[in-house]
């Protein structure tokens, strides 16, 4: 009796401390962010929301934040369609080479980031597409599909078949069959592998390091070089925020989720 | 169901036959289903028949269209559908699994065939409620799938298998999935369904009881062919080979030589055409007659199952009532006798 509840002790005291040890950071930042000092002190001697009037007020900060968005917005798109398309495939296709083709469209979860980097500066400098929208949405997508792709073959495979032959006994074609039937059952993993590639893309600093220049830059690079070139607490503001959004966004799922058990039962 | 027989008569379909010509459908190393060739008659309630792999699901989900054949054809009321993919072919198809559309209410998952229909508003909402209606289930249009139990789940596949008036109705053991008691019950309800719609229906189980209960006519599959087509009684009463006759209900079999020449035959006595009387006893004249020992007596309620001991070996069964004139207890020497006319000579075709 002793020793277990010594076991359970010892259980919950590891788990705060691993707990802690992950929210370390937000401590760090959230103060410094506060911080009324030219540089990134902790703790704070005096409070301001200075660096927070910087960052609205610069508009390379102003500029980077609209580039992620809108990259992150298109890579969202592109990586839902294709990684939903080639989860389908990979579930349900009969053809040769299936192991290929899953290793291939799994690839970039696999390779360093550097290599793809590297591969993709080389290729794009070529074709003009470093500082573009465009190239950072192509190289987003390649590494947020395997993403989806993991979500929604989870997904499919539960899936019951026979509510697809269902629908078409019904009258239903392939397409309203799939549009009908299939997506809306697995519309969650959807989701949760749109939400995974949408912070792959805003997160995103290798490669973008590289794609990045002058004319183009998205947030996690204007982050990455203001704490490099100038130790600049405009960081610590926007990592405040980011977290702030990052928190709303699951908050939200997980309402949706609540909301829709919630009307389940009051069907019943 | 609904007692109201203008509610279902307004969902009646016209019965179309149904002829399935030269089947052929083989897998890598086995062939599902071998030539098979069957036409089912316009209302008819047919029962596909037979163990699992005799390759009575594979015809059937051809008939669907969901499994294209090697060679062969389909055809539904007169028009070749071999080609035709299964969302053009408005055959109603149930499920054993029930196959509901989880995130639809069952109201909506009645509307479905509807609305790809075209059907007008107002009409998808009468037809809806109507076919719910008929499966007893009206007031739970507004219920999820999930909320349901398994029974009233197959109600509302059924529903919605019917709601749109399809040519026909084709049943994947539909209550395979169900207790035996909630499966009685509805076997009698898909019966007074067939009748009241007048549709063409197409049975798969392999339960034999199910099949001679709810069939017009019964096609017993076998390895992927068809073994003998027949209605209930045909079956039951003339079966052609010993494997229909095993199948359906309890045999005794007798097979070695007729006239002293193996000739691949076998002798079967349905078990309620045996009757036991105490050895020694005068036996009815002409009857055939063996001897043997009472092995086991199981009371049924209706009745006695007794199991009999032949001297060499092998046992036969005899149903008798629970007070007839000999009493069977398990030892009593008895002789087992039957008419002729009740001893059918078949192909024995379960060797090898």
């Amino acid at each position: 009796m002793n020793t277990k509840l010594l076991c359970r002790g010892a259980l919950v005291l590891l788990a705060v401390l691993t707990a802690l040890y992950l929210v370390a950071p937000v401590f760090f930042v959230i103060p410094t962010s506060f911080n009324d000092s030219s540089f990134l002190e902790f703790p704070p001697k005096a409070f301001s929301t200075r660096w927070y009037e910087a960052y609205f007020q610069d508009p390379a900060w102003i500029n980077a934040t609209l580039n992620s968005l809108q990259i992150g917005v298109w890579v969202t798109i592109l990586s839902v369609v294709l990684g939903t398309a080639a989860a389908l495939a990979m579930v349900r296709g009969r053809y040769p080479v299936k192991a290929l083709v899953s290793g291939l469209v799994l690839a970039p979860v696999l390779v360093p980031y550097v290599i793809i980097a590297l591969a993709v500066y080389a290729v794009f400098l070529e074709m003009g597409l470093t500082q573009s929208v465009l190239g950072f949405v192509l190289v987003h997508t390649a590494l947020a599909v395997p993403f989806v792709v993991i979500n929604v073959s989870a997904a499919l495979v539960s899936f019951d078949e026979r509510l697809e032959m269902a629908a078409m006994s019904l009258g239903a074609n392939r397409v309203t069959t799939f549009l009908k039937v299939t997506l809306p059952c697995i519309a969650p993993s959807v989701a949760a592998g749109a939400l995974f590639a949408f912070i792959t893309s805003f997160d995103e600093v290798v490669t973008s390091v590289f794609l990045a220049g002058p004319d183009l830059s998205t947030l996690p690079v204007q982050m990455w070089s203001g704490v490099r070139v100038q130790i600049d607490p405009t960081v610590a503001a926007v990592s405040t925020m980011l977290l702030l959004v990052t928190l709303a966004l699951f908050a939200s799922a997980g309402l949706v989720r609540l909301f829709r058990a919630r009307r389940l039962a009051e069907a019943a | 169901m609904s007692q109201n027989p203008s509610t279902t008569s307004t969902l009646a379909g016209t019965g179309v036959s149904i002829d399935i010509r030269n089947v052929v459908k083989t897998y890598k190393t086995m062939t599902a289903v071998d030539d098979v060739s069957l036409t089912i008659e316009p209302g008819e309630f047919l029962t596909l028949l037979g163990s699992s792999g005799s390759g009575k699901s594979t015809l059937l989900n051809i008939i669907a269209g969901f499994i294209d054949a090697d060679s062969g054809s389909i055809e539904v009321g007169g028009k070749d559908l071999t080609k035709v993919p299964p969302y053009r072919r408005d055959l109603g198809m149930v499920f054993q699994h029930y196959a509901l559309f989880p995130h639809m209410s069952v109201w909506d998952n009645v509307a479905f065939p509807l609305k790809r229909r075209g059907v007008a508003k107002a009409q998808v909402a009468e037809r809806v409620q109507r076919a719910l209606d008929v499966v007893e289930l009206g007031h739970l249009g507004k219920r999820r799938p999930a909320q349901l139990s398994g029974g009233q789940q197959q109600r509302v596949a059924l529903a919605r298998a019917i709601v749109f008036q399809p040519q026909a109705l084709l049943m994947d053991e539909p209550l395979g999935a169900l207790d035996k008691r909630l499966r009685e019950q509805l076997q009698l309800e898909i019966k007074r369904l067939h009748r009241e719609l007048g549709t063409t229906f197409v049975f798969v189980t392999h339960d034999q009881e199910e099949a001679l209960a709810m069939s017009d006519r019964i096609a017993v599959m076998r390895d992927g062919a068809l073994v003998q087509v027949g209605t209930p009684v045909e079956l039951y009463e003339r079966p052609a080979s010993r494997y229909t006759a095993e199948f359906l209900g309890e045999s005794n079999i007798f097979t070695g030589r007729t006239h002293g020449v193996d000739d691949g035959s076998a002798l079967v006595v349905r078990p309620e055409h045996v009757r036991l009387s105490a050895a020694g006893a005068e036996l009815p004249s002409g009857h055939n007659a063996l001897d043997g020992v009472v092995r086991e007596v199981v009371y049924l309620g209706s009745g006695l199952r007794v199991e009999v001991a032949l001297p060499d070996g092998r046992h036969l069964i005899t149903r008798s009532e629970v007070r007839g004139a000999l009493t069977p207890s398990p030892g009593l020497p008895v002789a087992a006798h039957w008419h002729p006319e009740h001893a059918l000579v078949v192909r024995d075709d379960t060797a090898a």
